[in-house]
C-alpha cells in the first residue's frame, strides 16, 4: 500500500469512524452505573526543513492519528473499575499496535484516602495523564519539552498501586496527593526504540520499579493551581552495539533515573495561563567491552502558554517551550537546544468535534539521542537549524 | 420586587451566607433520602466536580447536571466558577484517566426534579420557580 493511499485511507476513517464510535453509552448493569465513551483524532503536518515527529513532514503528512475507548463500571458506592485501550499512529512510531492504556479498579476509603491497583496512569505535572486525548487540549501538540510524544512509554503508565487523597484547606481550596509504586509500561513501538536503533543500539531496557509522587494545591485562590510532582527508578538494559566499522559489542547500563516537575495554571473566565518545569536526571554507568564509564545526563525543559476563549466557537493560545538535552553545555549550539514558538486557533465545531491549526517555529533539533522529533534516519541530508511546522488537526469525543 | 431580591442578596453576601435562592434565583434539591437540610458552597462544588462521592454523614451521592439554561449558566459561573466548555473538559478528563464519571445530565428543570425525587442520594439544581415535588430544598452555606 503506498503512502499516499495510506494517507488517504486514514483521513477517510477519521471522516468515518466518528460515527461508528459514537459510542457515548450510559447504561446500568444490574443497577450499576456503567460508562463508555471514546475519541479519535486525524492530523496533518506540514513542515519547510526538517522531517518532525518520525513523519515526512516536509512532503505533508497524515500519519497523525490516534483512538481510545474506555468502559468504566461503578461496582460499589465507594469502587469503581475500569479500562481503556488506545492506539496510535505517529509516522513510524505506534504503528497502529493497540495497547491496554489503563485497566483498574479504584476504592476510596474516605475523600482523604483511596487505593488504586493495576495499570494506572501516572499523575505527573499538569497532563502526563491526559495527553493523549486531543481534546482536552488547547493545542494540536503538547509542548514537546514536558510531553515528548516519542517518549510517552516513558511515564504515561505504571503496573502498580497508587495512594491518593484529598484535603479541604478552609476557604483556599484543596490540597490532593497521589504517591504509587509500580513497573513502568514498554512500548517496542515507542520513539526510544526507534531513536537508539537509529544509533546502532540494539537494547532491551529493563522494567524495574519505580516510585513517585505528586503534591498539588488547587484554588489555593480561587482559579490557581500549583503542583509538583517527581519519580525516580532504574532505567538500566543491556544489548548490542552494532556498527559496520567494529565486531558486535555488547553493551550494559545501570542507571537511575529521577524526573522532577513544577506546575502552575492560573483560570479566570475565558483565560488560562500555565506553565511547567521538567528536570530529568539520568544517573550511573555504562558497560561497554568490560569498561565501567560514568553516566550523567542532566535534561531540562519549560513552557510557558496563554490561551483565551473568545467564544464558544473560537480560542487562540500561544506558549514557547524549551528543551535542554546537556543542561550543564553551552545552549547556543542546535544540537543543546530545541526551542518552540507556537501560535494555535482552536475551533469547537460542535461539542463532540473540534479543529485545530497551530503553526510551531522551532529553532534547534538537539542531541541524536534526545529523541525529541528530529532523527538522523528522517533526516538523511542532515538537520537544519530552523523548521516551520503547520500541524491542522481535528478530534471527536463521545 | 427586584429591587428587593437584590438587596436581599448584598445583606446575603455581606453577611457571609449565600443562600440558594441568592445564587441567582436557583435551588439546590435533593433526593428525601438525604438526610443533611443544609449544605456547604465547597461541598456542593466538590460534589458537582465529582471529587466528593458521598456527605459527610456517609450517605453516598448522585449529582444531576443540566444540559444548557439559565440555572446552568448560574451554577457555572457562581458556584463551579467554569465555563460549560472548561467543565465538558474536565468530566472528560476523570473519564479517560479512570478517575471518576461523567455526571447524569438531562436537559430541563422538570427532568432534573423527576429524577431527584425518585433516586436515592441525588442532589441537583433547578430554577427557583420549578415546580418539585417529592423534593428537598438544600440550604446552601
Amino acid at each position: 500500500m503506498n503512502l499516499r493511499f495510506q494517507a488517504a485511507a486514514l483521513a477517510g476513517a477519521a471522516l468515518v469512524l466518528p460515527a461508528a464510535l459514537r459510542a457515548q453509552f450510559n447504561f446500568p448493569i444490574e443497577g450499576r452505573e456503567v460508562q463508555i465513551h471514546s475519541f479519535i483524532s486525524q492530523g496533518f503536518a506540514y513542515s519547510d526543513e526538517n522531517n518532525y515527529l518520525t513523519m515526512k513532514t516536509s512532503q505533508g503528512s497524515f500519519a497523525m492519528t490516534d483512538a481510545g475507548v474506555s468502559v468504566s463500571m461503578r461496582i460499589t458506592d465507594n469502587f469503581h473499575a475500569g479500562a481503556q485501550v488506545y492506539d496510535r499512529c505517529l509516522g513510524k512510531l505506534g504503528d497502529f499496535h493497540p495497547s491496554l492504556d489503563w485497566a483498574f479498579g479504584d476504592y476510596q476509603f474516605k475523600r482523604w484516602l483511596g487505593v488504586r491497583a493495576g495499570k494506572v496512569k501516572t499523575v505527573l505535572g499538569l497532563y502526563n495523564d491526559s495527553q493523549d486525548v486531543e481534546s482536552l487540549h488547547t493545542w494540536a501538540i503538547l509542548p514537546q519539552s514536558t510531553y515528548p510524544l516519542d517518549l510517552r512509554a516513558s511515564t504515561i503508565a505504571h503496573t502498580g498501586a497508587d495512594v491518593y487523597g484529598t484535603f479541604a484547606v478552609k476557604n483556599h481550596g484543596d490540597i490532593s496527593y497521589t504517591g504509587y509504586v509500580g513497573s513502568r509500561s514498554e512500548d517496542k513501538f515507542d520513539g526510544y526504540e526507534y531513536g537508539v536503533t537509529s544509533l546502532g543500539l540494539y537494547y532491551k531496557s529493563e522494567s524495574g520499579r519505580y516510585a513517585g509522587g505528586d503534591l498539588r494545591w488547587n484554588n489555593l485562590v480561587p482559579g490557581l493551581l500549583i503542583g509538583s510532582s517527581f519519580l525516580s527508578g532504574p532505567a538500566s538494559g543491556a544489548g548490542n552495539f552494532v556498527s559496520p566499522y567494529s565486531p558486535i559489542l555488547p553493551v550494559q547500563t545501570k542507571l537511575t533515573y529521577q524526573l522532577a516537575a513544577y506546575y502552575v495554571e492560573y483560570r479566570f473566565r475565558g483565560l488560562t495561563i500555565d506553565g511547567e518545569y521538567r528536570r530529568e536526571v539520568l544517573n550511573g554507568a555504562e558497560l561497554l567491552t568490560g569498561a565501567s564509564i560514568p553516566y550523567l545526563l542532566d535534561q531540562r525543559g519549560w513552557y510557558a502558554s496563554a490561551s483565551y476563549r473568545i467564544s464558544r466557537l473560537l480560542e487562540v493560545g500561544t506558549y514557547h517551550s524549551r528543551f535542554y538535552p546537556l543542561w550543564d553545555q553551552n545552549h547556543g549550539d542546535p544540537e543543546h537546544h530545541i526551542f518552540d514558538q507556537t501560535v494555535t486557533a482552536r475551533l469547537n465545531l460542535t461539542r463532540h468535534w473540534d479543529l485545530k491549526i497551530e503553526g510551531h517555529f522551532i529553532d534547534g533539533y538537539g542531541l541524536l539521542y534526545s529523541l525529541r522529533g528530529f532523527y538522523p534516519q528522517d533526516n538523511p541530508h542532515g538537520l537544519k537549524p530552523r523548521t516551520n511546522l503547520l500541524v491542522v488537526r481535528t478530534g471527536w469525543t463521545f | 420586587m427586584t429591587r428587593l431580591r437584590h438587596l436581599a442578596r448584598i445583606a446575603a453576601l455581606a453577611s457571609g451566607v449565600i443562600t440558594a435562592a441568592s445564587a441567582g434565583d436557583i435551588r439546590i434539591i435533593a433526593n428525601a433520602s438525604v438526610t443533611a437540610d443544609t449544605i456547604s458552597r465547597d461541598d456542593l462544588q466538590r460534589i458537582f466536580l465529582r471529587t466528593m462521592v458521598s456527605l459527610r454523614d456517609g450517605t453516598p451521592v448522585v449529582p444531576v447536571l443540566q444540559s444548557s439554561g439559565s440555572a446552568h449558566e448560574t451554577v457555572l459561573r457562581e458556584l463551579l466558577g467554569k465555563s460549560d466548555a472548561s467543565l465538558v473538559t474536565y468530566y472528560r478528563t476523570l473519564v479517560f484517566t479512570g478517575r471518576g464519571f461523567i455526571p447524569k445530565t438531562l436537559d430541563s428543570n422538570e427532568a432534573v426534579a423527576a429524577f431527584v425525587a425518585k433516586t436515592k442520594g441525588a442532589i441537583g439544581y433547578v430554577s427557583a420557580d420549578t415546580k418539585t415535588p417529592g423534593v428537598k430544598t438544600l440550604e446552601v452555606k
